[in-house]
């Protein structure tokens, strides 16, 4: 068994809004191991960013923590005040955000912002500091680092930029690096080569990333394990071959089914509804509205996980022994057949 | 986290007929959107209703608009009517008289009195001596400041008396306070409808219609709004006289140009979205394009700058009269009183008072009602002003 | 950058130009010749004067010798009613500085007070703080600054005697400074209120920004990141809106100068105005017109020093 680097145990978020409490994460738990990419996916209000933003602690402030512990190096992260945290930040984790064009202070040179948490955090020299700059400028791929280090980030296109936010989240030597859907708002050319860039990094700097995107694709390259979250709970986890050969929580079936692909010829699928209100979360499978496959008990008890392996779980009553026998649908059981027969060539 | 291994006797003894698939042969589809449409105007009247300041300001507005249109009327006194034996009145009403707590009992304070002369009813008339203040030995004098009813020390009638005081040729201010406001809000909500529909014409043209046109249109507001205002105004109101017209026409020839900017840009924003192509492609018309497609988007900006631009003018109004170009004797407005009681402002205060106190109340209230109106019309700004 | 700042000042000019012409048509145009409603002047002085000035000549004429004058002796004409035979441009060099010393001082001291309570209401959103500063920025931009102006004249001028209730022309040092203070407070409040007001929303915006969260991320404590990027970010552009305060100011003290009768160029403008002395009124109207211009001259230019990208792209 790989060392564990960080722990999340039930983790709850609540967010108090004028029409009442919107319970955005209910309960979650995780563990990421020293060295891996764990992808937490999602559609828009899963909660993933959310989980994110409680191990940083940069939740807005209408957010409340209600239960659960986020342990790392032993220490429970959700009892931090935010001066323990500068400790953390940086340092030890780091965040790379989703869109780089807002996430650079418009009117700062590059060069400063890269080392401005060096000077101010590290007591570095200007000079040393600079040379750290250079380097990371480097390493995450941008050309004659020296012209650009005196640059606005008006000068540098959304690649460059995310690559300059990288090079930030890297700079403090952090062990830990999130990236919440850092792809999103490129072009699709450039995704692929900042994705590259992270893959690249993760293995020489000796990371361990979490992931964060709604993008199912994206993430079939880059991680170890993959977290499937639906409203503000986990339903299945697994490592990156179990979800995407075996599936087996229905509203996973419905992500992997709603993935175009170049074989896909017949109508593509669209989850029908729209994820549950929050603030009235739904007392069984908060998925069962929307599933074709739902059981009776579905609208009234949570599922527990089920052991598929010993590293996959997925919350549905559908492997409870008393369940009715029921197959992924044929669309998708014949793309992963497709995906298999690729891999093997 | 919970796992069925965990309790695994508890979850095998789950009812097997609860495990039957209930939506399998059910067409699931989006449902849907069940709440009840909200028109436009009602939604933002709801969220103006949430803003207390706002709906408090409106209640204001509307109490001193009562009273502009049926204050001169509800004493005997005409605006123009002057008593230049009565002049610089104290304020006197006789409800609050009686209660005997320093306000509106027709007070004035003589200074430096000789003592002795107090009991003499040929200089001060039985119940005109309402308080003797600092009593002092000057010379060898007994000397004091007294707090007279200045209606009674002046030998007026019991019953006759000027809310507000009169002013200095006798005039009634109360009277003429709410025909200055009735003047004031005539120039300020008439200058401004007049701004909005200039802008909205002048904009929704330029905007519309784009290239030569929109180009030539706003070079020419550029030039007039390199005219500094006060200049403009000074020169008009020179040119034209200081009657009520020319004042109103000195306010709307710089200030329509932002409302006209306002809906021009509002217009380049909506006339390229696909609703307005598809209507283009459906044949509707120019003008119905721009009264019913376009227009209506830039409403609550034009609303809002519409109700801020108000206390401008209101503003604007009190500044020319104090600059000597407001209205013409005898006619009031709050500008020319508030300058012609600035000149006795230390010996007789109320006489500004009053005038800003309503100007000051309609100020604050026409912003903070522009403020509630522009939070509602539009949420995202809320707050940032 | 430089055919830019070269382009924006003939702009200028041109501007101030049609405005000279206007001015001085509308002001020669008023019925009624400058000497004629005196009364104790005789009808061969008056022709006499009238011939001197050359007001007896068609207007196209009177337009070309005013010119001339300006542009070839730097001669504004000469005042006729409140200082007779006296140069205007003579009077205005006397009240001029007194203005601008007035407004320049109310402006400066705002500036501090305007920005603090921005500061401190942004960064305490939604706190009483937040909402005390609110209040303010409503009923210091709501009530006019005459009657402010009045209010302190006669609270702590008149009752308190902690001032003089009129500006003291021939003080000098403190006491000058004690006689200007509440000419300047009055003109303060409006400053106040638009710097605090400006300056709440645009750091509270700029406080949510993704920059502020990667500023926190990369370790930077509370304090670092909302001075550093915060702070920096919106005092950028505040100098763009104080700049044309100037002019607001500007309008407001022609009224306050007149309430505390500050010999300034408000007091002119209305006395002017009022005695129909038509020169001056025109030389006063182009003073005002030329600060405005200038102020939006300086706006101009400086979007382009401050803003780099707005200097980059001039660059190009």
């Amino acid at each position: 068994m790989k060392e564990k680097i960080l722990e999340v145990n039930n983790l709850s978020v609540s967010f108090k809004t004028y029409n009442g409490l919107v319970r955005a994460v209910r309960g979650v738990d995780f563990t990421l191991h020293k060295g891996e990419t764990l992808a937490i996916v999602g559609e828009s209000g899963s909660g993933k960013s959310v989980t994110t933003k409680a191990i940083l602690g940069i939740l807005q402030k209408n957010a409340v923590i209600e239960s659960g512990e986020i342990l790392y190096n032993g220490e429970d992260l959700t009892k931090y005040s935010e001066k323990d945290f500068y400790k953390i930040r940086g340092k030890e984790i780091s965040l790379i955000f989703q869109d780089p064009l807002s996430a650079l202070n418009p009117i700062m040179k590059i060069g400063k912002q890269i080392t401005e948490a060096l000077i101010l955090k590290e007591k570095m020299s200007h000079d040393a500091a600079k040379k750290r700059a250079l380097e990371l400028m480097e390493m995450v791929g941008i050309t004659n680092p020296e012209v650009r280090y005196e640059q606005y980030p008006f000068q540098f296109s959304g690649g460059m930029r995310q690559r300059i936010v990288i090079a930030i989240a890297l700079a403090s030597n952090a062990k830990i690096m999130i990236c919440d859907e850092p792809t999103t708002a490129l072009d699709v050319t450039i995704q692929a080569k900042i994705l590259d860039e992270i893959r690249h990094i993760k293995e020489t700097q000796h990371l361990s990333v979490i992931f964060i995107t709604h993008d199912l694709g994206v993430v079939a390259n880059m991680a170890d394990r993959i977290c499937v979250m639906y409203a503000g709970r986990i339903v299945e986890v697994g490592t990156s071959e179990e979800i995407f050969y075996h599936p087996a929580h229905p509203y996973t079936w419905a992500l992997l089914s709603s993935m175009p692909d170049l074989e896909t010829k017949e109508r593509l699928f669209s989850i029908p509804g729209t994820p549950p209100n929050m603030i009235y979360p739904p007392k069984g499978d908060a998925f069962a509205e929307r599933n074709q496959y739902a059981l009776a008990i579905d609208f009234e008890e949570e599922p527990p996980f089920f052991k598929l392996s010993d590293t996959h779980y997925a919350a549905t009553w559908l492997l409870h022994p008393s369940a009715p026998k029921v197959e992924m649908p044929k669309v998708l059981a014949d793309r992963i057949a497709r995906m298999q027969r690729k891999e093997h060539i | 986290m919970k796992f069925y291994e965990d309790q695994k006797e508890s979850y095998d003894a789950l009812p097997k007929e609860k495990f039957v698939l209930v939506q399998r042969e059910e067409r699931l589809h989006d449902t849907e959107f069940k709440t009840k449409p909200i028109g436009f105007f009602k939604d933002v009247m709801l969220r103006f209703t949430k803003n207390k300041a706002s709906v408090c300001a409106a209640v204001i507005i509307l109490i001193i608009s009562f009273f502009a249109i049926f204050g001169p009327g509800m004493n005997e006194y005409r605006y123009d009517e002057q008593h230049t034996d009565r002049i610089n009145m104290p304020p006197k009403i006789p409800a609050i008289a009686k209660l005997n707590i320093g306000l509106f009992d027709g007070g004035y304070l003589l200074e430096n009195r000789n003592y002795d002369n107090l009991s003499d009813p040929s200089r001060y008339p039985e119940g005109s001596v309402l308080e003797i203040r600092n009593p002092r030995l000057v010379n060898g004098q007994r000397t004091v400041d007294v707090w007279v009813d200045y209606y009674k020390y002046s030998g007026m009638a019991d019953d006759e008396c000027y809310w507000f005081g009169s002013d200095y040729l006798g005039r009634d201010i109360w009277t003429r306070m709410w025909r200055g406001a009735r003047i004031s809000l005539t120039i300020a909500i008439v200058s401004v409808l007049c701004n909005v529909t200039i802008g909205i014409i002048y904009g929704s043209i330029s905007g519309y219609y784009g290239g030569a046109v929109d180009m030539l249109m706003m070079r020419i507001t550029e030039i007039i709004n390199a005219f500094p205002r006060i200049v403009i105004v000074t020169l008009f109101i020179m040119v034209a006289g200081t009657g009520m017209f020319s004042i109103i026409m000195s306010l709307v020839i710089k200030d329509w140009v932002s409302t006209a900017r306002m809906v021009r840009s509002q217009f380049y924003r909506f006339k390229g979205r696909e609703y307005v192509l598809a209507a283009r492609t459906l044949g509707v018309k120019d003008m119905a394009l721009i009264f019913r497609h376009i227009l209506p988007n830039s409403i609550g900006p034009v609303i809002t700058s519409a109700m801020i631009a108000i206390p401008t003018a209101i503003f604007a109004e009190s500044f020319l009269a104090y600059i000597g170009l407001g209205l013409q004797a005898p006619e009031p407005s709050i500008g020319v009183m508030l300058s012609q009681g600035q000149k006795v402002l230390l010996h007789y205060p109320s006489q500004v008072v009053f005038p800003a106190i309503i100007i000051s109340l309609l100020m604050i209230s026409f912003n903070l009602f522009g403020n509630g109106l522009r939070d509602a019309f539009d949420p995202t700004l809320r707050g940032t002003e | 950058m430089f055919r830019y700042i070269l382009s924006r000042i003939v702009a200028m000019a041109i501007t101030l130009f049609i405005i000279v012409s206007i001015a001085f048509m509308v002001v020669r145009l008023m019925p009624g010749s400058v000497y004629e409603m005196g009364g104790d002047l005789s009808q061969t002085v008056i022709d006499a004067l009238n011939a001197k000035y050359h007001f007896d000549e068609p207007i196209i004429k009177q337009y070309g010798y005013f010119l001339q004058n300006i542009f070839l002796h730097w001669d504004w004409g000469t005042s006729a009613k409140m200082r007779p035979n006296v140069p205007v441009f003579e009077i205005l060099r006397d009240r001029i500085p007194v203005t601008l010393e007035l407004n320049l001082v109310s402006l400066f001291a705002a500036l501090p007070i305007g920005i603090l309570a921005g500061i401190i209401a942004a960064i305490r959103k939604n706190t009483i703080a937040d909402h005390l500063v609110s209040l303010m920025v409503v009923l210091f931009i709501s009530i006019p600054s005459f009657v402010f102006a009045a209010a302190l004249q006669y609270f702590l001028g008149f009752k308190a005697g902690l001032f003089p209730i009129i500006y003291n022309v021939s003080a000098t040092g403190l006491l000058k400074w004690q006689s200007m203070f509440m000419p300047i407070l009055a003109l303060m409040f409006d400053p106040i209120a638009r710097v605090a007001r400006y300056l709440r929303a645009e750091l509270a915006e700029t406080m949510n920004s993704e920059f502020m969260l990667l500023a926190k991320t990369k370790g930077l404590t509370y304090g670092q990141s909302t001075v550093r990027h915060g702070l920096r970010n919106s005092m950028v552009p505040l100098m763009n809106v104080i700049i044309p305060m100037f002019a607001n100011v500007l309008g407001g003290s022609l009224v306050v100068e007149n309430i505390f009768s500050v010999p300034g160029m408000g007091g002119l403008m209305v006395d002017s105005i009022n005695a129909s002395d038509h020169m001056l009124t025109v030389a006063i109207l182009v003073f005002y017109s030329l600060i405005s211009l200038i102020t939006v001259l300086v706006v101009d230019i400086s979007y382009g020093i401050i803003d780099p990208r707005v200097r980059m792209g001039g660059k190009k």
